[in-house]
């Protein structure tokens, strides 16, 4: 089956079937700590038990990162907690993936040329490729078309219409209906290390070693270290940090005299990475899974449950608003959209968004004034209480359509 | 069938033909009445250098087509056409013949004193438009306006003033009673398309207001008040902090081993511990900060179509329309924003489509969103307990749910279309764009 064609499952299937079973599964926790029962149980569980206590054991996966201030991220090195912080709440992005860390399969299936478990990535190729060849069908029958339209006409003959063959059939192809005329068998090969001298049989290449990572943005690790406490950030030289180490780590790491050696100006209440992390843990807070949205010109994405069950509904650009405008013009950091921005911007990602099926949302941050609260409520994460978050959603009027 | 080939036809274009319609030309069959061509698929490029023969031959045809429609005279019958006088003094237009089915959405009867033959005067009520209104019905060709003067100079008894052309209707009317441009360009818009147009601060005494709308404002609390309902999850997590001895460091003070009753719920519950939701407006160091200047007013109350509208008691509005030039103005900010959604009434999520029996009354959906700043987190004391007992306690039952399997909204339906809504119309050089800017509840729908 082409894979550019829309799949026609049937409407039974919809609910169940096995790859959603499978999903489920799989990803099924929103978040790393996970509770169980514990198996064995003292008497006085029991006990509590009888009285309709239910008493949980919290099982928190100890991560471990390390924090690189030039890239403003946390790496996460071992393959097993990538991979459980990713399938639990989907935090992070592997750095030589799309999104979850698949290079090792990736290298494994173009060793192997055996497309079994077709990664993400393999699958985007294959339909690329597919609906490349498509168009260029496309393009030579609709060039056919033209040529007898433009034969007829010069003869005089009445000019049939570009497309019909006489007797009704569709001469140009449409995505609903082409199909490959041959099968694509080679999987696109993404890398060509070693496959000259592979021939199979893995003895004689060299074993394949991980060198992929996760990488979590600051806000993330931060969520992480300090709401669910399952993370350890250390530094480069490997000493684990602090939560208060972190939480100014974090903040000067977006100061402007980062690469200078001299120490970081008055600390502020408009600093990137508190703005950032106020909508952040807002949203996670209430359950969605926040994702980066560079690629739809807006910062964030919600998902429901994650990015391997539905698309991304919402899209959320930040706009930060001063409470004092002297704030903001002292300030060292250009955040961005502090402004409101012009007409033609809006209009932009509106529409980027909305050919997505994404609904945009402004989300307004205010940033406390600095003459309102003492510096040393910044020293802590308490200041975060002093921010608040407001949602705005945006959509297209069509007074047309609106008539009914 | 020919399939056509070209550019695509702006019903815009007939409406800006220029054309005087008066008792002396006789409208007859002799013009050939405009027609809007039927349009035709694009073709992507020329295939030889200047085009082909057919796509040349099909070109001309368009473009021929095109004239033609442009070039036809636009009449109307004698028996339809309006008469107004426009007076400058008070930019109004005083409807002195009305024909047909526009004044039952347009005009409002204003009483004026009437200097009858003896020199007594009388208050007489007399239709009246407002500059808006007679530009669009003028250019539209359906009313045929005099301008006010003072010496009679037509030699009909029953019509006053000098005849206006359209142009000169333009010029006149743009400009009066707070009407620019862009705000005529968005009234005209929307009259085309069917909707009825009313303005939402009546400029005088004598245009019919609009109901008064059911608003819950955002007050300015007192002190006290602001302390208490300030930060409202604040507060309560507050009270908590004493209770439990918060740690900022420690948010969930996951350090235990065991919990009662942890599930994913209740750790999400707890972290909702930013303030967020329009209930409090947004503080400011400025005192005003919306200028008397900011052009992010309501201005056009809109009706559907549909609607039964009636002039002297018009129903609550469908829209609410913000027009603004798009060239000189920016996005409106917060604070501009929140003074805007203050003046508009709620509107409840929308109920998913009834399948099967439709309900006799959709119940109030408002009960579980509630706007009360009081936060919800007040209860669990006494649910855990209840709770913990449930298996010694009487089958209580269960408490009414508010809503039904159908009539419950969707939260993704009820996320899109927001509280509180206004349509901004920025119309850049006559290019009108809409916006719905919608306040967002994210806070009410929580996933987990």
């Amino acid at each position: 089956m082409s894979l550019i064609t829309p799949s026609n499952r049937s409407k039974g299937r919809r609910k169940g079937g096995p790859r959603n079973n499978e999903n489920n599964r799989i990803y099924g926790n929103p978040l790393p700590v996970i509770f169980n029962t514990p198996t064995e149980r003292p008497p006085i569980y029991k006990a509590l038990g009888l009285f309709g206590i239910p008493i949980h054991e919290i099982l928190n996966p100890h991560c471990e990162g390390f924090v690189d201030v030039a890239t403003r991220s946390v790496w996460v090195s071992d393959s097993k907690q990538s991979m459980l912080l990713w399938q639990r709440g989907f935090f992070g992005k592997g750095d030589l993936s799309r999104s979850e860390p698949s290079w090792l399969a990736r290298q494994i299936n173009a060793r192997k040329q055996a497309g079994k478990g077709l990664t993400s990535e393999e699958i985007t190729a294959k339909r690329r490729a597919e609906r490349k060849q498509f168009k260029l069908d496309r393009a030579q029958a609709i060039a056919a078309a033209a040529a007898d339209a433009e034969a007829a006409f010069a003869e005089g003959r009445v000019v049939p219409t570009p497309g019909v063959a006489p007797d009704g059939t569709r001469l140009i192809p449409s995505a609903a209906t082409w199909k490959p005329s041959t099968s694509l068998e080679e999987v696109p090969q993404l890398t060509q290390d070693d496959d000259d001298e592979g021939d199979g049989d893995t003895e004689l290449e060299e074993p394949l070693e991980n060198i992929e990572h996760l990488q979590l943005t600051f806000p993330e690790a931060f969520f992480l270290s300090w709401t669910l406490d399952c993370l350890t950030v250390c530094n480069s030289e490997g000493e684990p940090l602090t939560l208060a180490q972190v939480w100014t780590l974090f903040q000067d790491a977006h100061s402007p005299t980062l690469l200078l050696s001299i120490p970081p100006p008055q600390r502020r209440f408009d600093n990137p990475f508190l703005v950032n992390y106020a909508v952040y843990h807002h949203y996670r807070s209430l359950g969605w899974v926040v994702k980066s949205g560079i690629k739809f010109c807006v910062d964030y994405l919600l998902y429901k449950r994650g990015p391997v069950f539905h698309h991304a509904e919402f899209a959320i650009v930040v706009c930060p608003v001063y409470e004092d405008p002297a704030d903001q013009t002292n300030s060292p950091f250009d955040l961005q959209n502090a402004s409101p921005f012009s007409w033609s911007w809006l209009s932009t990602i509106n529409r980027v968004n909305s050919q997505v099926q994404k609904t945009l949302i402004l989300t307004y941050v205010t940033i406390p004034a600095l003459s309102r609260l003492r510096e040393d409520v910044l020293s802590s994460p308490a200041c975060l209480a002093h921010y608040s978050v407001r949602e705005v959603v945006l959509r297209r009027f069509i007074p047309a359509r609106m008539r009914d | 069938m020919v399939v056509w080939t070209g550019r695509n036809y702006r019903r815009g274009y007939l409406f800006h033909l220029q054309c005087i319609s008066s008792k002396w030309t006789y409208s007859s069959t002799s013009t050939a009445r405009p027609v809007i061509p039927k349009r035709g698929e694009k073709d992507f490029e020329p295939t030889s250098a200047g085009g082909s023969g057919l796509q040349l031959h099909v070109l001309d045809r368009s473009r021929n087509a095109m004239f033609g429609a442009l070039r036809a005279t636009r009449t109307i019958a004698n028996k339809s056409i309006s008469y107004a006088v426009w007076y400058p003094d008070i930019a109004r237009a005083h409807v002195t013949v009305a024909r047909g089915i526009h004044f039952t959405a347009m005009g409002h009867s204003v009483a004026r004193q009437n200097a009858a033959e003896d020199g007594s005067s009388k208050l007489q009520k007399r239709l009246e438009l407002l500059p808006e209104e007679a530009l669009y019905l003028v250019e539209r060709g359906a009313m045929l306006c005099f301008k006010q003067t003072q010496a009679d100079i037509t030699g009909m008894d029953d019509i006053e003033g000098a005849p206006m052309s359209v142009q000169q209707a333009f010029a006149e009317m743009i400009g009066q009673e707070d009407l620019s441009l862009e705000k005529y360009q968005v009234f005209a818009y929307f009259r085309r398309l069917g909707y009825v147009v009313t303005r939402s601060e009546p400029p005088t005494s004598a245009y019919p207001a609009p109901p008064p709308l059911q608003v819950q404002k955002a007050v300015s609390p007192s002190v006290f008040q602001r302390l208490y309902s300030l930060f409202p999850l604040f507060i309560s997590r507050f009270s908590r902090i004493w209770r439990r001895s918060f740690d900022w460091w420690r948010p969930l003070g996951l350090g235990r081993w065991i919990y009662y009753d942890m599930k994913y719920a209740t750790i999400f519950r707890s972290l909702r511990f930013i303030p967020s939701g329009h209930s409090v407006p947004p503080k400011s160091t400025e005192p005003r900060p919306v200028t008397k200047s900011s052009p992010y007013k309501i201005f056009y109350n809109i009706y559907k179509p549909s609607t039964s509208f009636r002039k002297t008691a018009p129903p609550p509005p469908d829209f609410f329309v913000v027009v603004v030039d798009a060239r000189s103005t920016v996005m409106p900010s917060l604070h501009e924003l929140t003074a805007l959604f203050d003046v508009l009434p709620e509107t409840p999520p929308p109920l998913p489509r009834q399948r099967g029996v439709p309900s006799a009354k959709p119940p109030n959906i408002n009960a579980p969103a509630s706007n009360s700043p009081l936060a919800p987190t007040l209860q669990p004391p006494s649910l855990s307990l209840r709770r913990m007992f449930r298996w010694m306690l009487p089958s209580t039952p269960a408490p009414p749910s508010v809503s039904t399997q159908q009539q419950k909204p969707n939260p993704f339906a009820a996320l899109k279309a927001g509280k509180r809504s206004a349509v901004i119309a920025a119309v850049d050089a006559g290019n009108i764009s809409f916006f719905r800017f919608s306040q967002g509840a994210f806070e009410e729908w929580p996933m987990i």
